[in-house]
């Protein structure tokens, strides 16, 4: 059977992508761990092998009709199957090609930059494992394996993030990372149960299918939507969960180019592409989740605003990004997210590339640091970032331009102007703070003279891993401009997906790419006048009031408040009161309880201890209440 | 000679460390190490013989398997009767596992009086596989407390320093709520003996005898106090971290990995069966005190300064799930709590000798003693990682699934408690990576811990398999699950004969979950075909 023949090559293709990363991490932790060379031979080689596949399986997929599902079933026991397979669909092909590509770059380029660190082979083993976790996540045909690898990747993150374990504020980002995340993964596992509960398998396709609403009264539908929403704002960094993603900068720089920027915080996002439908039948759940994506984009961008760190500048930048493409989709464009989520992902991993260049070569994050160092020097990385900044500002004709605009005019469809307004003025600060850090970085006040720090590194390896680095900027760079101009042929192929669900369609507004625009250079030249002109004093607006910038630098005083609350609600009110209780109260009668007891034992013994004066008295005693007894 | 039906395999695996400790008495007590191969030699083989009770057993009948049945007090109906189902099996064999392993975990720690703590240990695994095997109330009675006594030498003689209060406390608790067990057990009998006639302690014809439902309220009462002790429920826990901290690693293991299953088999073996009708009343009673013991433990955890302490804590979180999905009272939630068992005897055991091999090596449980240990000890930073991550529930590992399917019951059951248990999962995140990130991350701080070796081969001889087991179990579960399956499905039918009302929630919301289950098992079967 020819159709069999084929959708059996298709099953192979996937598996053998999907899993060879997995092998890879598996021979790393096992054979090569004392062997970086050939650790990371492998770890590359298996990241090739999933780019070959991810793309063979786009372009044979290309027109595709319907989604392609295989399932096999994974036996838990007698009655309870739980199904495990692959569904190949224009979402998950898209993110798929996503991950495989820039998987495969940052691996490239962490050859160059991990070069020479002692947890060298660790390293490509642990990229390895995010990389089929996430793999196998993104090709998901229920809702359970993808929880399932949702975790992993939140456990691979764990892992990279406390990566330099010797550094204390690593292993605590770390843990912060996975706590804060599983806060919302039990919200996303309890929603994931609901459904099951009513529907009966946790199937995507059924999920999306309208035969939901029949079968979940509407209430419940709601309330599982809201709770696996909950699930994307702990993975996606968004409000009120977003503070562990600036710390998890802590990691090295490729993982924050690859986990924490452009594929697994993403994660999020895609997960609601994924069940978009479902999401569109609760009015409730969308409208929460515009609200919550706008005021994490807002957020973000001003706490992006007054940031020294560059890759803390770029993190809370995901954070706002990510916010934006949910306001996109839960406006009701699909392809708004799944665009924008495409081209952040190329013009963000580059952003991270970039810093990584920076700070492997100067050994600081800071903005103004670099600066005074010469980064404006490293030519290439430099014009990279300034490209990757003009995507993220949405300058026109970089990509990020083009799928901001998908959801602007989205927005504009809305019947509350609100989202459309805020959305605008997140498009401002945008291009403020993007370009904030590009020109303290072009005109720093004084240069060291060029021969005492010379840009391009000495000797003939410095050089080569500085190459290895910057082949993968070059590429991402590339890849960020022509994005934009790939929108039609990316739109025509989104189009095959849930076809007969009919959303509102965006509102076409003539004036809405000239005012984004000029909103975008109006950023971009207030950044200049602010940090960039000749003379400038290098200080934003906001760093002219104090209160303010504080604020905002304390990232709206969300750590702290969480902080306070685990110190003092949690650790030394709830948790020590419990405790105190163990051993005051239920220990302590208890203890009390012995104590009575060998008190009476030792009374009793006492009594008949045999001693003549007690014997009397007692004699006595008994003899006097024996006669009041008998004679009143 | 051990294939053909009538081998006694059963009384064999129960008796045979005693002929292990009749061979220790024969050696000379200056002889440590021989005394501890032979100790650990016996373990190993009680396992190795115990390995067929799973190959032969049969998944498909909830009968009693492997029985022996002999008259012993006839007059009074006594009679040695022993036997397994799948609700016993997976605990025999984790007993004789984790003795083996136990063992193994403390060889050089205990110094002083070898002798005596090998015979305790071996004495211990005898009651404990005769507690989990018997199937007459009396010999139950006498394994259950021939079990405490090597326990009480264990803790109060080569326990910590203040061994003699946690010993102390270990025994007047257990011993309180079973002399409250033995006094139900004489009603029970006499109970029956009136009604019929009959003298016996044959625990399964409890199962079919149907008490009036208030004498089954008291008498579930009764067994309800001796087991809800064992398990430890809130509000009867304390004895727990004293008895774990003061304990030897292998008091430990033990103690966390088999002796608390014993309550939760206890309410298996006979509250549910022989009480049924007061089990549903007691329902909301137990669920409550679950949750909360599940939110209680987690949240106490978080603020242990003691590594032992911390786990030990965590343990009453954990058995609060198990509580949790037994009286859930279906099939997910009861096989789900079988399997969790079984998970926490693998990972909290594991734990605990993970706390013994930093204690073994810096004589301190202290957190703030540690820090940085990553760097000199990295293989064993890996192991205690994925021992951690296996007790907080990270899918691909056993504690997962275990969740998964208390979970899935409680849900069923009732949302509200279901939606609270899940807070314990977070807490269990928080506090075991707290715990992780103070002890290995960081650069290293004390001077003492620059120089600490890596896992030893006995560490890895001991790790490894209770390893293997977490990940097993987490990837391919059905060969565990499959066994108690048909036992499983017995024990609800039994009590579902007896049993009006299910919980509090109302009916057709409870029909819907049945019907869409249903919808969900047609469905997973079409997808196989």
């Amino acid at each position: 059977m020819a159709s069999c023949w084929i959708e059996n090559s298709t099953l192979l293709t996937a598996i053998v992508g999907t899993w060879a990363p997995f092998v890879t991490f598996v021979l790393i932790m096992l054979f090569t761990r004392h062997r970086p060379k050939t650790s990371a031979g492998l770890s590359l080689a298996s990241a090739t092998v999933s780019l070959a596949s991810a793309l063979v399986l786009l372009g044979g997929h290309w027109n595709l009709q319907r989604p392609l599902e295989y399932t096999g079933r994974w036996l838990v026991s007698g009655d309870i199957y739980i199904p495990f397979g692959y569904l190949l669909d224009p979402v998950s092909l898209l993110m798929l090609t996503v991950v495989a590509i820039i998987g495969f770059l940052v691996q490239f380029y962490s050859l160059g930059y991990m070069a020479g660190d002692p947890g060298f082979s660790r390293y490509f083993a642990l990229m390895s494992l995010f990389l089929w976790s996430m793999m196998c996540l993104t090709i998901s045909p229920t809702l359970f394996q993808l929880y399932i690898f949702w975790e992993l990747v939140g456990l691979s993150s764990y892992f990279l993030i406390g990566f330099w374990y010797e550094k204390f504020s690593a292993g605590q980002a770390g843990k912060k990372a996975f706590v804060m995340t599983r806060l919302g993964d039990v919200a996303m596992f309890l929603g994931v149960l609901l459904i099951l509960l009513h529907l009966g398998n946790l199937n995507i396709l059924e999920i999306d299918s309208p035969k939901i609403v029949g079968l979940m009264p509407p209430e419940m539908l709601t309330l599982a939507a809201l709770l696996i929403f909950g699930g994307i704002i702990g993975k996606s960094a968004q409000f009120p969960l977003l503070t562990w993603l600036p710390d998890a900068m802590q990691g090295p720089s490729p993982v924050s180019a690859l986990l924490h920027s452009s594929t697994m915080v993403a994660a999020g996002v895609y997960l609601f592409e994924r069940l978009f439908p479902f999401f569109l039948f609760s009015s409730t759940a969308t409208t929460v989740g515009l609200a919550i994506g706008t005021i994490s984009m807002l957020l973000a961008s001003t706490m992006a605003m007054v940031s020294r760190d560059i890759k803390q500048i770029w993190a809370y930048s995901t954070i706002s990004q990510l916010g934006f493409m949910l306001m996109g989709l839960d406006a009701g464009g699909l392809f708004a997210g799944a665009f924008h989520l495409t081209t952040h992902a190329a013009f963000k991993a580059l952003l991270f590339l970039c810093a990584g260049v920076f700070i492997h070569q100067y050994g600081t994050n800071d903005i103004y640091d670099l600066a005074a160092k010469g980064t404006r020097r490293m030519r290439v990385p430099m014009l990279c970032t300034i490209i990757g900044a003009g995507a993220l500002a949405g300058l026109p004709p970089l990509s990020g331009f083009f799928s901001k605009e998908v959801i602007l005019a989205k927005l504009a469809g809305l019947p509350n102007p609100i989202w459309l307004v805020a959305a605008l003025l997140g498009v401002f600060l945008t291009a403020y703070y993007a370009f904030r850090p590009i020109f303290i970085m072009l005109f720093p006040p004084s240069l060291p003279a060029a021969n005492a720090s010379n840009a391009a590194p000495e000797g003939t390896r410095h050089r080569l891993l500085y190459r290895i680095m910057v082949g993968p900027l070059v590429i991402l760079a590339g890849a960020t401009v022509a994005l934009g101009f790939l929108q039609t042929p990316l739109r025509n192929f989104l189009a095959g997906q849930y076809t007969g669900l009919t959303t509102a369609g965006g509102a076409h507004l003539g004036w809405l790419p000239y005012v984004t625009s000029l909103l975008a250079t109006g950023g971009v030249a207030l950044t200049w006048w602010e940090f960039g002109r000749p003379g400038a004093r290098q200080t934003g607006f906001v760093d002219g009031i104090p209160v303010i910038a504080r604020f905002f630098a304390e990232r709206w005083y969300l750590d702290r408040l969480y902080r306070a609350i685990l110190d003092h609600a949690v650790d030394r009110g709830i948790s020590a009161v419990l405790a105190q209780n163990d051993t005051r109260v239920i220990d302590g009668s208890i203890d009390g309880i012995s104590r009575g007891t060998v008190l009476a034992g030792r009374l009793a013994a006492l009594i008949n201890a045999g001693m003549i004066q007690y014997r009397l008295l007692m004699i006595f005693a008994a003899t006097v209440l024996l006669s009041l007894y008998f004679f009143f | 000679m051990m294939n053909s039906p009538n081998f006694p395999i059963l009384s064999v695996i129960t008796y045979l460390p005693l002929l292990g400790i009749l061979v220790i008495c024969l050696i000379n007590s200056k002889r440590h190490d021989l005394i501890r191969w032979v100790a650990f030699l016996t373990a190993a083989v009680t396992f190795l013989v115990s390995l067929p009770l799973y190959f032969r057993f049969d998944a498909g009948t909830w009968e009693m398997q492997f029985v022996e049945n002999i008259p012993w007090i006839s007059q009074y109906g006594i009679s040695y009767h022993m036997g397994v189902d799948g609700i016993s099996l997976l605990l025999v064999l984790l007993t004789t596992f984790l003795s083996a392993l136990a063992i193994l975990s403390t060889w050089s720690a205990v110094d002083k009086g070898v002798k005596g703590y090998m015979i305790s240990l071996l004495f211990l695994e005898t009651g404990m596989v005769g507690v989990f095997c018997a199937l007459d109330f009396v010999l139950f009675y006498v394994f259950w407390e021939v079990m405490l006594i090597p326990m009480y030498f264990i803790i109060g003689i080569w326990g910590g320093p203040r061994r003699i209060y946690a010993a102390v406390k270990f025994f007047i608790y257990t011993m309180s709520g079973s002399v409250l067990m033995l006094v139900a057990i004489l009603v029970l009998f006499f109970t029956h003996y009136h009604a019929t006639g009959i003298m016996t302690f044959d625990i399964l014809t409890y199962h079919r005898f149907g008490l009036p439902a208030n004498m089954q309220f008291w008498l579930f009462l009764a067994f309800f106090l001796a087991f809800a002790i064992k398990v430890p429920m809130f509000p009867f826990h304390t004895w727990l971290p004293d008895a774990h901290v003061e304990a030897p690693t292998a008091g430990s293991v033990i103690l966390a990995g088999v002796l608390l299953k014993m309550g939760t088999y206890g309410f298996l073996r006979f509250g549910l069966p022989i009480f049924p009708q007061a089990s549903v009343d007691f329902i909301p009673v137990i669920l409550i005190l679950s949750v909360i013991g599940i939110i209680y433990g987690a949240m106490v955890s978080l603020v242990q300064d003691d590594i032992k302490k911390l786990v030990a804590y965590s343990s009453v979180s954990h058995l609060g799930y198990c509580m949790l999905g037994m009286f859930a009272l279906n099939l997910e939630g009861v096989k789900g709590s079988i399997l969790q068992m079984i998970n926490h005897g693998l990972s909290t055991g594991a734990l605990f000798m993970i706390v013994g091999m930093l204690y073994e090596r810096r004589h301190t449980r202290l957190i703030s003693e540690y820090g940085g240990v990553m760097k000199v000890m990295p293989v064993f930073a890996t192991l205690f990682l994925l021992v951690a991550f296996s007790s907080m529930g990270v899918p691909g590992l056993n504690g997962f699934i275990g969740e998964l399917l208390i979970l899935i019951g409680a849900f069923k059951a009732s949302l509200g408690y279901g939606l609270l248990a899940t807070i314990g999962l977070v807490l269990g995140a928080v506090y075991l990576l707290w715990m992780y990130k103070r002890v290995m991350y960081g650069r290293i701080t004390k001077e003492e811990n620059k120089n600490l070796r890596d896992m030893t081969g006995r560490e890895y001889a001991y790790l490894v398999p209770i390893i293997v087991f977490i990940v097993w179990i987490g990837v391919y579960p059905k060969p565990f699950l499959d066994k108690m399956d048909v036992s499983v499905q017995h024990l609800l039918e039994v009590m579902g004969q007896q049993r009006t009302v299910m919980l509090d929630v109302p009916e057709h919301s409870e029909l819907r979950a049945t019907h869409a289950m249903n919808n969900y098992e047609q469905y997973a079967a079409d997808q196989g075909r």
